[in-house]
C-alpha cells in the first residue's frame, strides 16, 4: 500500500468531478434538496380534507358539531343544504367525506337519558367516506369521533359509515396504483434519458439525423417501446398485488393499462427533455434522484398530499406522479372511468402533451433539423 | 447524379461559433466518382465542413450542396442518396454487429431481405463475418471502425461523407480501407473524406489542404507536389513536406 498512490487516485477522482460543473453543483445541491424534502414533506398532520356537511336537524347541538369540525385544521368543511346521493359528491365533486346529520338527531340524542333512564334511542350521524386513501379515511373517522365526544351530556352517538367501494380499502390497495405509476415513470424517464444521452456520446444521434428518420418517428418509436415495457411492468405489479397481497381492484384493468401507457408516453417525453440538459452519462445519472425524490415524497404516494405542509403543497402539483396516482386510484380503487377523475386525467394529459411537444423542440435543436 | 458543379459543392460556405470562425468562406466542388480528401490538422474545420454538407450544421454564410440539394434545407430530397460516417465510431455498443446493420437498413426503408443480402456482402467485405452476433462493444477499435463504415454503405448511397474514417487504425487496416474507397469510386461512388494523415492524401484523386478554416491549396497530389516544388525549389517532396511548404511549419507540427 502506498499512501502517495492512494492519494493520487483520490485526487484524480476529485479533479475529474471538479471539472464537470453540473455534476459538482448537483453533488452539493442534492443533499440539501433531499434533506429539505424528507424533512418537510411529511408533517405528520393531515390538513384540508374536503368534507361536505349536511345538517338536516339544524339545532344548537348540530351547529356545535359543525363548529368543532371547522376548528379542526384537518378539515375543509363546506355546508350543503341537502343531498340526494352522497356517493356522487365523493365521486364527482371531489369531496373526501360527506357527513349528514339527519332530522331528529338532537331529540334522539337527548332522548337516550330522558327522565334519567337510558333507552335504546340514540342519535346517528351518516358518514359516507372515500376510503381510496385509508389515511384520510382514518383522519375523518377520528375527527368526527372527537367532535361527537365533546358534545357534553347526552346519549352515545352512532356513526353510520358507508363503505363506498364495498370492502374496506387497505393501505396496500391504494399503494398498488401508485407503485405502478412510479415504476413506469422511473423506468421510462430514466432509460429514455440515458439512451438519448448515449446516442449523443456515441455519435449515433448524428447518424440518425442524417438518415430519413423524422424526430416525430424517433419519439413515437421510443413511446411504443416504453409503452410495451410499461404494460409488462403493470402486469407484474398487478399479478403480485392480486396473488400475494389480494389487493382490491374495483375498476377496469383495461382502463388502468391505458392510463399507465399514457403516463409512460409523458415519461418518455420527460426523459427526452432532460436529455437536452445532459451531455454525458454522469450528468444524466445525477437527474435520477431529482426524478425519484419528488415522485416518492410529494405525489401522495406514501402519505396523502394533505399531510404535506401547505407551503410545500404547490410543489406536489408540479410532480407528474401526483396526477397519475389520482387517476390510477380512481380507475382501480374507485372503479371510475378516467374522465370521471378530471383533475388526474387532465393532469396526465397535459403532462403528455407538454413533454412530447417540448421534447420534439429539444430534438429539433439537437438535430439541427429545419422544416 | 449531382449537379454540374459537383456531387458535393460548397460556395463560400462559412461557419462561426461565437467569435470563432471554424470554416471561412470555403469553396469546394467534388466531381462524380472522385475521391476528394480534406487534409489538415485537428481543428482546421474539416468536421464542421462535413457536418454542413451532411445537413447537421447550418452554415452561417454561403451554401453547401449535396447532389444539387441545398443543405440543410433540402436534405430530405437527397437523404437516401448519401451515406455519412461520423468521426466517433457511431454504432450501438449494446447491439450486435448484424443488429446494428439491421437498424440502419430499416431507417433507410430497406426491406429485411435486402438488408440480409447487403449485410452478408458487407460483413465479408469488411472481414467481419465471424463477428455477426458479437456485441459492438466487444469488437476491437478497427472492427468497430469497419462496422461503422459498413453502416454508412448499407443503403448503397451514391455519395459518401466520411469524417476521419481511418483515425486510430493501424497502417495495414488503413491500407485496406483505402482499397475499399478506391473500389467504391470505381463502382461509381463519390467520396469526400477528411484525414489528418498526410500520407493518405497521396491516395486521393484531389486534395484540399485546410488550415484555420480556409482552403490554402487544392489539386491532385502531383499538382500540389509541383506547386510546393516551385515554391521551395526542392524536388521529390513527400506529402508532409508539401503540406509544410503550402501551409506553413506551425500547421505541420500540429498535424503530425
Amino acid at each position: 500500500m502506498s499512501g502517495s498512490r492512494i492519494s493520487a487516485v483520490a485526487e484524480r477522482v476529485l479533479r475529474q468531478l471538479g471539472h464537470d460543473r453540473r455534476v459538482l453543483a448537483f453533488m452539493l445541491i442534492l443533499p440539501a434538496i433531499a434533506m429539505l424534502l424528507f424533512g418537510y414533506s411529511f408533517s405528520g398532520d393531515i390538513t384540508d380534507v374536503r368534507v361536505a356537511f349536511i345538517d338536516e336537524d339544524g339545532t344548537d347541538l348540530t351547529v356545535s358539531i359543525l363548529e368543532h369540525l371547522r376548528e379542526d385544521d384537518a378539515f375543509d368543511v363546506t355546508v350543503l343544504e341537502t343531498v340526494d346521493d352522497p356517493e356522487q359528491l365523493l365521486l364527482k365533486a371531489g369531496y373526501q367525506a360527506v357527513i349528514r346529520i339527519p332530522d331528529k338527531f338532537t331529540s334522539l340524542y337527548y332522548a337516550h337519558f330522558a327522565m334519567g333512564v337510558a333507552t335504546s334511542a340514540q342519535g346517528t350521524i351518516d358518514l359516507t367516506l372515500d376510503e381510496s386513501d385509508p389515511q384520510i379515511a382514518a383522519t375523518v373517522k377520528m375527527g368526527l369521533a372527537d367532535a361527537a365526544m365533546d358534545l357534553g351530556e347526552g346519549g352515545p352517538i352512532e356513526i353510520d359509515t358507508r363503505e363506498l367501494y364495498g370492502v374496506e380499502v387497505r393501505f396496500i390497495d391504494s399503494f398498488a396504483p401508485a407503485i405502478m405509476g412510479l415504476v413506469v415513470a422511473l423506468i421510462s424517464t430514466v432509460l429514455t434519458l440515458l439512451s438519448i444521452v448515449r446516442e449523443k456520446v456515441d455519435g449515433t444521434f448524428s447518424r440518425i439525423w442524417v438518415s430519413p428518420v423524422r424526430r416525430t418517428e424517433f419519439i413515437v418509436g421510443y413511446v411504443i417501446a416504453f409503452g410495451l415495457i410499461a404494460l409488462v411492468q403493470s402486469l407484474v405489479v398487478l399479478t403480485i398485488g392480486k396473488t400475494v397481497f389480494d389487493i382490491v381492484i374495483n375498476g377496469s384493468i383495461a382502463w388502468a393499462f391505458a392510463c399507465v401507457i399514457l403516463f409512460a408516453v409523458g415519461s418518455v417525453g420527460l426523459g427526452t427533455l432532460l436529455s437536452s440538459l445532459a451531455q454525458t452519462e454522469s450528468q444524466a445519472i445525477i437527474f435520477f434522484p431529482l426524478v425519484i425524490l419528488p415522485s416518492v415524497l410529494l405525489s401522495g404516494m406514501m402519505w396523502p398530499i394533505q399531510a404535506i405542509p401547505r407551503l410545500l403543497r404547490p410543489l406536489s402539483y408540479v410532480v407528474p406522479l401526483t396526477y397519475s396516482n389520482r387517476l390510477l386510484r380512481a380507475v382501480m380503487v374507485k372503479g371510475l372511468a378516467p374522465w370521471q377523475e378530471p383533475v388526474g386525467f387532465a393532469g396526465v394529459l397535459i403532462f403528455v402533451v407538454l413533454t412530447i411537444l417540448l421534447a420534439s423542440t429539444v430534438l429539433r435543436q439537437s438535430s439541427g433539423e429545419r422544416e | 447524379m449531382g449537379s454540374a458543379s459537383g456531387v458535393f459543392h460548397t460556395e463560400a460556405v462559412t461557419k462561426t461559433f461565437g467569435s470563432l470562425c471554424a470554416v471561412d468562406s470555403l469553396t469546394v466542388a467534388v466531381a462524380p466518382t472522385e475521391i476528394y480528401g480534406l487534409v489538415g490538422p485537428s481543428g482546421a474545420g474539416k468536421t464542421t465542413l462535413i457536418r454542413m454538407l451532411s445537413g447537421l450544421t447550418e452554415p452561417t454564410g454561403g451554401e453547401a450542396r449535396v447532389l444539387g440539394a441545398r443543405m440543410p434545407w433540402d436534405r430530405r430530397v437527397v437523404e437516401h442518396r448519401f451515406g455519412y460516417m461520423p468521426q466517433e465510431r457511431a454504432v450501438y455498443r449494446d447491439l450486435s454487429v448484424s443488429e446494428n446493420l439491421l437498424f440502419f437498413g430499416r431507417i433507410y426503408g430497406m426491406k429485411r431481405r435486402r438488408i440480409a443480402e447487403r449485410t452478408g456482402m458487407l460483413l465479408a467485405l469488411m472481414r467481419l463475418h465471424g463477428h455477426r452476433r458479437q456485441r459492438a462493444d466487444r469488437l476491437s477499435g478497427g472492427e468497430k471502425q469497419r462496422l461503422s463504415l459498413a453502416c454508412a454503405l448499407l443503403h448503397e448511397p451514391d455519395a459518401l461523407l466520411l469524417d476521419e474514417p481511418t483515425i486510430g487504425l493501424d497502417p495495414a487496416l488503413r491500407y485496406e480501407f483505402w482499397n475499399h474507397f478506391r473500389d467504391l469510386s470505381e463502382r461509381g461512388r463519390t467520396i469526400l473524406l477528411s484525414t489528418h494523415y498526410l500520407q493518405e492524401a497521396e491516395r486521393c484523386d484531389r486534395v484540399g489542404l485546410i488550415q484555420k478554416g480556409r482552403l490554402v491549396a487544392e489539386g491532385d497530389p502531383e499538382t500540389l507536389r509541383q506547386q510546393a516544388a516551385e515554391r521551395s525549389g526542392q524536388d521529390e517532396l513527400d506529402m508532409e513536406q508539401v503540406f509544410l511548404i503550402l501551409t506553413g511549419e506551425g500547421a505541420l507540427k500540429e498535424a503530425s
